[in-house]
C-alpha cells in the first residue's frame, strides 16, 4: 500500500514542532535578557529579578489558569474585570463589613469562584459561546466594582503584615512569587499528568466526541473556569497587596495580556494543543520585554508594540506548516488502508 | 414575519424603554440634548455596522478601537496641516483600509484566528499612538467642528451620514450578491468554496470595510469636538460588538442584520440617559449593559435550542 | 460518439505517496458509471481532479473532446461538473432558495439579488426531484437527507453534463432512495453522464452501465455490469478472494442482560422499545434511516435519557441518565459517526483507547503512561490495527483501523453490553470481515452485542437475531438467517402483521 514514509509519524512532527515552538521562544527570552543585560546597567541584578517577578505575578497567574481554558477552545475575557470586583470586594469586606483580613481573603475567593461559577454555568450549562459570554461578564464585573465604589472609592491604609504579601521577601523570594509558584506547579500537574488535564484537550479537540466518550464534558469546563475566577481573585489579593490600595479600575487589560502570554506560549486559540511550561515561557519573554526596555531606556509603549509583533511572529511560524501541509496528501488517501 | 422575530423582539424592548422614559422622564425627548446624544452615537453605529458584517463572515475585530483612535489623530494632524475637509477624509478612511487589509492578510492569507490577529495589532496600534501622541489632544481649526455648519446642522448632517450608511449597507446585504457572499462564508466557508466563492479573498474584503468604516466613524467623531482625543477609541471595540450581539448578530457567523444592529445601538445608548433620568447612578452604565449582553445571548442560546428538542 | 470526459494517464502525488498512477476513465453522455473501490484506493482523489480541486501531475483531461489545462473548481462548473458530496456542503443558516442560488448564480459581487427568482427556481428544481421542501426554509432545520436533496436539486439546476455522486444514499431512507435512482434515471435519459461512487454493491448492479474498480490509485478495469458479478468485483477491489466475509456462528445466548421495557423518549421519537438481549448473542437491528435506531442506542447510552418504560440490567431496574452511568453499568455504544464521535483524530491512539476508563487504569486521576501503553499495544495487537504505533494520532488510521481503535476504547471498559451503530459503515471489504470476526468473538466471549446496520446482508450475516425498527418502535423480530426480503418488507412497514 501507500508507502508510510509521510504518514509514519505526525505525532512526532506535531511534538517535534511544539517542542520547537518553545524552544524558539526560550531563544528569544535568553537573547532578551543578554541584550538587555548589555544595555542596561541593573537590568541583570538580583534586586531588578525580584522586581520583574513581582510585577509579572498577577498577570502570571491569570496567564497560567486561562491555559487549561484555551485549551478547552474556550476563552475568558473577564479575569481582568473580575480581579478589579475582586479587589475592591476585598477592600470593602475588610473595611466596612468589618472582616479581618484573613476572612476577607477566603470570603474574596469564594465571590471568584461564584463569579467563575456564573461564566461556567452560561458557558458549560447553558453551551453559550465563551467569547460573548465572558464579553457579557467582562462589562458586568467591571461595572458592578464601579457602581460599588462609584467610580472613586479606593480602598488603601492596609496593615503593613498584609502589605508585606506583596511588597516584603519570603525565603529569599518576593512572597507573591511563591504563591505563583505554587500556582503554576499545581496547574502544570493538573494539565499534563492528570486526566483532568487529558479530558481539557480532549473537549478542545472534539467537544462532542470527548462527550461520546462518557468524558463529563461539562464539569470539565465548569471547573476550569470556576478555577480560574478563583485565582483571579488570588492576583487581585496580592495586586491590593503590592499597590497598597484596590481601586474599581484594578487589572484593567490584563485579560488581553493573559491571553497574549498563552497563544504565545504556543497554546492553540482552537483548543486541544498547548503547554502550561509553553505559557510561563510567554509569561517571562513578556515580562523581560516590559522591564527590560525600561532600562534601556526605550519609551514604556515600546514594549507593549513589541510583545504585540512577538504574538503575530509567533502566530505566523505556526502557521508556516499548516500552509506546508496542503502540499502533503489529505488524510484519507494517504493512510495505508486495511 | 418570523424571521426577522429577532429584530423584533429587540425592538419591541427599546420601544418599551423609550415608552417608560416617555411617562417618567419627559426631558429626554427634549430635541437638543436628544439630538446631541443621536449625534454622538453616529460613529459607533458605523462601527458597529463594520463589526457585523465582520462577524457575519464569521470573524472578530477587537483592534477596532484602537483603528479609530489612529484614524481621528490622523485627521487632526492632516487638518492641522490645513488640509482641507475632503482630503482629509480620503485620507483617514484610507489609513483605515489599509490598517484592516493588514488584519485581513493575516486571517485570509495565513489563516490565523481573527481573535488573536486583531488582538496583536491592536496592542501595536495603541501602544505606537500612545508613544506618538503621549496623551496630548490635537486642536482642530475653528472652521472643523461640525463641517463649519451650525452646531445643530453638524449634528443632523453626521446623523444623516450614519443613516445614509447604514441604510445603505443594510440594502446591500440584502440585495447585492457581495453581501450574500458574507453570509454564505460566514455560514460554511467550505461549501462557499466548493460554490465557487472565493472565502479568502470575501473575508479580507470585509477587514478592508470594516477598516474604511472606522475610518469615516472617526472622521464623524473628530468633527464633533474642538480637539481630538487620542484615547476616544478606548472600549469601542467592545460597545460595538456589544450593540451586534444586542441586535442578533451570531458570532457562530452567518446569520443577523443591520437593522437589528441598528436597534441595537440605540438599545445601548438609551441606558446612560435613562439612567440619568431616572435618577439611577450613572456608574451602574457597565454593568447593566453587561446584563444585556448576557441576556441577549441567553436569549439566543435558549431560542436556537428549541427546534431539537 | 466522444466522451465527455476522458482522463488519460492521470498521476498525482502527494508527497511520497503516490495517490493516482496513470488512470485512465472514461465517461459516456448517457452513461452512468459505478466508481468502486476501497478506502485509500484513490476514489476521492480522482474526484478532486475531475472536479479541479486537485491538479494531477501528469495526464490529460479532456472535456467534451477538448483537453483542458488547468481545471479549477470553477472551471469545472461552468464545464458542466457538478459534485454531490456524501456531506452535504451547504449554508445551514441561509434559506434553501438562496443555498441553490449561490451554486448557480455566476454574479459578480455588485451583482443584484433577484430573490423571486431565486425562490420560483428552487421551487420548480425541488418539484422536479420530487422533494417536499420549502425554499423559504433555512437549511439548518432540515435533515440529512433533505439536505441531500437540496444538492441534488443544486447539480440539476446547474444543468450539469457530468454529474458526480459520492456515497449519495448513505443517509438516504429507502423511499428517498427511490426517488434519487429515479432521478438518476431521467440524468441519463437526457444524456447526462453520471459518476456514481457507492459502496453497496445491490445499488451498482441496479443502477449502472459501467463500473470501474480502483486498487492502490490503479485502475484495476471496467466492465459492463451486465458482464460481471459481485464476487469478480469484490475480486477485483481486494486483489484476493473473500471467500466468507462473515464467520459461522458458534455462540450461543447465555443468561439476559438487558431488558427494556416499553421504554421510550418523547424527545428522539422513540416509544414502546420492548427488548431483552442475551450475553453471547449478536442482536442486528435493521430498519431505515430515521426509524430511530440511533435514538434507540443514544437512550441506552445516556445521551437523550428515556422519559417513558423501564431499563433492566440483570433483572436490576436502573437509570441511565449520562453516559457515565451507562459506562459504570457496562453499557458500551461504539457510535455511527466515527470520525466526528467514535475516535479523536488529533489525539494518540493510546488516549482514544484509555479515554473511557480514566478512573480504572488512572486511579487518582494521575496519568500513568506505562499502563496505558500495555493497554494500547494489547488492543493493537488484539484488534490487528494497524498503526505506526500507541502514540500515532488516530487520524493518521485508515477507516477500519480508526473503527478498531473505537472498538477497543470500549472493550477496555470491560461492557456487558456492546451497542455497535453502523460498524463497518465505509469501512473497506478487507477490514469488514476482520471487524465482524471481532464481534463474532466478543459474542463467544459473553458479551451481549447489539449492532445496529443499514447494510441488510450484514445484519442477516452476522445476527443471531434480527429486530426491525420502524417509526420509533420495534415492528418485527427474525431468527437468525432470516429472508433479506421479509426483514426490508418489515422495515418499509409493508407487513403490518409482523408488528403484533
Amino acid at each position: 500500500m501507500s508507502t508510510p514514509a509521510t504518514t509514519s509519524n505526525p505525532r512526532g512532527k506535531i511534538g517535534a514542532l511544539l517542542f520547537r515552538h518553545e524552544m524558539i521562544l526560550l531563544l528569544v527570552l535568553v537573547a532578551e535578557w543578554f541584550y538587555f543585560n548589555s544595555v542596561g546597567r541593573r537590568f541583570g541584578s538580583l534586586d531588578n529579578t525580584f522586581d520583574l517577578m513581582r510585577h509579572s505575578a498577577e498577570i502570571g497567574l491569570l496567564a497560567l489558569v486561562m491555559t487549561p481554558i484555551i485549551l478547552t477552545g474556550g476563552i475568558d475575557l473577564s479575569v481582568g474585570s473580575l480581579l478589579g470586583l475582586c479587589a475592591i470586594l476585598f477592600g470593602k469586606l475588610w473595611r466596612d463589613a468589618g472582616m479581618s483580613l484573613p476572612l476577607a481573603a477566603v470570603c474574596t475567593l469564594l465571590i471568584g469562584a461564584l463569579a467563575g461559577g456564573l461564566n461556567a454555568l452560561l458557558i458549560a450549562r447553558l453551551r453559550l459561546p465563551a467569547l460573548i459570554v465572558t464579553l457579557g461578564t467582562y462589562s458586568l464585573f467591571r461595572g458592578l466594582a464601579e457602581a460599588i465604589t462609584r467610580g472613586v472609592d479606593t480602598f488603601t491604609n492596609f496593615p503593613t503584615s498584609f502589605l508585606a504579601l506583596g511588597q516584603g521577601h519570603t525565603a529569599g523570594l518576593p512572597t507573591q512569587v511563591w504563591f505563583f509558584l505554587a500556582v503554576a506547579v499545581a496547574i502544570w500537574l493538573l494539565v499534563h499528568q492528570t486526566t483532568f488535564g487529558r479530558s481539557l484537550r480532549a473537549i478542545g479537540f472534539a467537544p462532542e466526541g470527548a462527550r461520546f466518550a462518557g468524558l463529563p464534558v461539562e464539569r470539565r469546563i465548569a471547573q476550569a473556569y470556576i478555577l480560574t475566577g478563583v485565582v483571579a481573585a488570588l492576583a487581585a489579593i496580592i495586586y491590593t497587596a503590592r499597590l497598597g490600595q484596590a481601586k474599581a479600575d484594578a487589572g484593567t487589560g490584563y485579560e488581553l495580556l493573559a491571553i497574549t502570554a498563552v497563544v504565545l506560549g504556543g497554546t492553540s486559540i482552537f483548543g486541544g494543543i498547548g503547554s502550561v511550561h509553553g505559557t510561563l515561557l510567554g509569561v517571562a519573554a513578556i515580562a523581560v520585554l516590559n522591564n527590560g526596555l525600561v532600562h534601556a531606556r526605550q519609551p514604556r509603549e515600546m514594549a507593549g508594540m513589541l510583545t504585540g509583533a512577538l504574538l503575530l511572529a509567533a502566530l505566523s511560524a505556526s502557521a508556516l506548516p499548516k500552509l506546508l501541509a496542503k502540499f502533503r496528501p489529505p488524510r484519507q488517501s494517504a493512510s495505508p488502508s486495511s | 414575519m418570523q424571521k426577522y422575530s429577532r429584530e423584533l423582539s429587540v425592538a419591541i424592548v427599546l420601544a418599551l424603554l423609550l415608552l417608560v422614559l416617555a411617562v417618567t422622564a419627559p426631558a429626554f425627548y427634549e430635541p437638543q440634548p436628544l439630538l446631541s446624544r443621536l449625534a454622538r452615537e453616529a460613529p459607533t453605529l458605523i462601527v458597529a455596522c463594520g463589526i457585523a458584517l465582520v462577524m457575519i463572515a464569521r470573524q472578530i475585530d477587537i483592534s477596532i478601537g484602537s483603528v479609530f483612535a489612529l484614524c481621528g489623530v490622523c485627521a487632526g494632524l492632516l487638518a492641522g496641516e490645513h488640509w482641507p475637509l475632503v482630503p482629509v477624509f480620503a485620507a483617514t478612511v484610507l489609513i483605515g483600509a489599509a490598517l484592516g487589509a493588514i488584519n485581513g492578510a493575516l486571517v485570509a492569507g495565513l489563516q490565523l484566528p481573527s481573535i488573536v490577529v486583531t488582538l496583536a495589532t491592536m496592542v501595536i496600534l495603541k501602544e505606537g499612538l500612545r508613544w506618538k501622541q503621549q496623551g496630548a489632544f490635537i486642536n482642530l481649526p475653528d472652521a472643523w467642528q461640525w463641517f463649519g455648519l451650525s452646531q445643530r446642522g453638524g449634528q443632523f448632517a453626521l446623523i444623516i451620514c450614519a443613516m445614509v450608511l447604514l441604510i445603505a449597507l443594510a440594502w446591500a446585504t440584502k440585495h447585492l450578491a457581495g453581501g450574500r457572499f458574507l453570509y454564505a462564508v460566514g455560514s460554511n466557508a467550505e461549501a462557499a468554496r466548493l460554490a465557487g466563492l472565493r472565502p479568502r479573498w470575501v473575508t479580507l474584503v470585509v477587514f478592508v470595510f470594516m477598516g474604511v468604516l472606522t475610518g469615516c466613524a472617526a472622521f464623524l467623531n473628530v468633527v464633533q469636538s474642538p480637539q481630538v482625543d487620542p484615547k476616544s477609541g478606548t472600549g469601542l471595540e467592545l460597545k460595538a460588538i456589544a450593540a451586534a450581539v444586542v441586535g442578533g448578530v451570531a458570532v457562530s457567523g452567518g446569520r443577523g442584520n443591520l437593522w437589528g444592529v441598528f436597534v441595537g445601538v440605540l438599545l445601548l445608548a438609551c441606558i446612560n440617559p435613562a439612567l440619568t433620568y431616572l435618577h439611577v447612578e450613572a456608574y451602574w452604565e457597565k454593568a447593566i449593559q453587561g446584563a444585556i449582553i448576557l441576556l441577549a445571548v441567553i436569549f439566543d442560546g435558549l431560542r436556537s435550542r428549541k427546534p431539537t428538542t | 460518439m466522444a466522451p465527455l470526459l476522458q482522463l488519460n494517464q492521470v498521476t498525482k502525488s502527494f508527497g511520497a505517496v503516490r495517490a493516482l498512477r496513470g488512470v485512465s476513465f472514461a465517461l459516456h453522455p448517457g452513461e452512468v458509471h459505478a466508481l468502486l473501490g476501497e478506502n485509500g484506493a484513490g476514489k476521492s482523489t480522482l474526484i478532486k481532479v475531475i472536479t479541479g480541486a486537485h491538479a494531477p501531475d501528469d495526464g490529460e483531461i479532456q472535456i467534451g473532446g477538448e483537453t483542458v489545462a488547468h481545471l479549477t473548481p470553477a472551471k469545472a462548473r461552468t464545464l458542466g461538473i457538478a459534485c454531490i458530496y456524501q456531506q452535504p456542503a451547504l449554508f445551514p443558516d441561509l434559506s434553501v432558495a438562496e443555498n441553490i442560488a449561490l451554486r448557480l448564480e455566476k454574479a459578480s459581487p455588485a451583482h443584484g439579488v433577484r430573490w423571486a427568482e431565486r425562490q420560483a427556481r428552487a421551487k420548480e428544481l425541488l418539484h422536479r426531484i420530487g422533494a417536499e421542501i420549502d425554499p423559504a426554509g433555512e437549511v439548518r432545520t432540515l435533515s440529512m437527507p433533505e439536505q441531500q436533496l437540496v444538492e441534488i436539486a443544486c447539480a440539476l439546476g446547474a444543468g450539469a453534463r457530468i454529474v458526480i455522486m459520492d456515497e449519495p444514499t448513505a443517509s438516504l431512507t429507502q423511499k428517498e432512495q427511490y426517488l434519487l435512482f429515479a432521478v438518476v434515471r431521467d440524468l441519463r435519459a437526457d444524456g447526462v453522464g453520471v459518476i456514481y461512487i457507492s459502496h453497496r454493491l445491490e445499488e451498482i448492479f441496479a443502477l449502472a452501465d459501467r463500473v470501474t474498480v480502483l486498487r492502490d490509485g490503479e485502475s484495476v478495469g471496467t466492465n459492463p455490469v451486465d458482464e460481471i458479478n459481485e464476487a469478480a468485483l469484490i475480486k477485483m477491489m481486494v486483489g484476493r478472494e473473500v471467500t466468507a466475509i462473515y464467520p459461522p456462528a458458534e455462540s450461543r445466548p447465555g443468561d439476559s442482560v438487558l431488558t427494556l421495557k416499553s421504554v421510550g423518549c418523547a424527545g428522539s421519537g422513540v416509544h414502546g422499545i420492548d427488548l431483552k438481549l442475551h450475553a453471547g448473542e449478536i442482536v442486528g437491528m435493521a430498519g431505515l434511516v430515521g426509524a430511530g435506531r440511533t435514538e434507540l442506542a443514544q437512550i441506552l447510552f445516556g445521551l437523550t435519557p428515556a422519559d417513558a418504560g423501564e431499563i433492566q440490567l440483570s433483572g436490576k431496574a436502573v437509570q441511565i441518565d449520562d453516559p457515565r452511568t451507562a459506562v459504570a453499568h457496562g453499557i458500551a455504544y461504539v457510535p455511527e459517526d466515527r470520525r466526528r464521535h467514535g475516535v479523536i483524530l488529533e489525539m494518540p491512539i493510546a488516549a482514544n483507547v484509555t479515554m473511557a476508563i480514566h478512573q480504572q487504569i488512572f486511579p487518582g486521576t494521575w496519568l500513568r503512561s506505562t499502563a496505558e501503553r500495555k493497554l494500547t499495544l494489547d488492543f493493537i495487537r488484539d484488534l490487528g490495527v494497524k498503526a505506526a504505533g500507541p502514540q500515532a494520532p488516530g487520524g493518521s488510521l485508515s477507516g477500519g483501523n480508526q473503527q478498531k481503535i473505537a472498538l477497543a476504547r470500549w472493550l477496555a471498559t470491560k461492557p456487558r453490553v456492546l451497542i455497535l451503530d453502523e460498524p463497518t459503515q465505509g469501512v473497506d471489504v478487507g477490514a469488514k470481515s476482520e471487524i465482524y470476526k471481532i464481534i463474532r468473538r466478543l459474542a463467544a466471549e459473553g458479551l451481549a452485542v447489539l449492532m445496529i446496520s443499514s447494510d441488510l446482508p450484514e445484519v442477516i450475516g452476522m445476527s443471531d437475531r434480527i429486530v426491525v425498527m420502524r417509526g420509533g418502535t420495534i415492528v418485527g423480530e427474525f431468527p437468525r438467517g432470516a429472508d433479506a426480503h421479509e426483514v426490508m418488507a418489515a422495515a418499509l412497514g409493508q407487513k403490518q402483521k409482523e408488528a403484533a
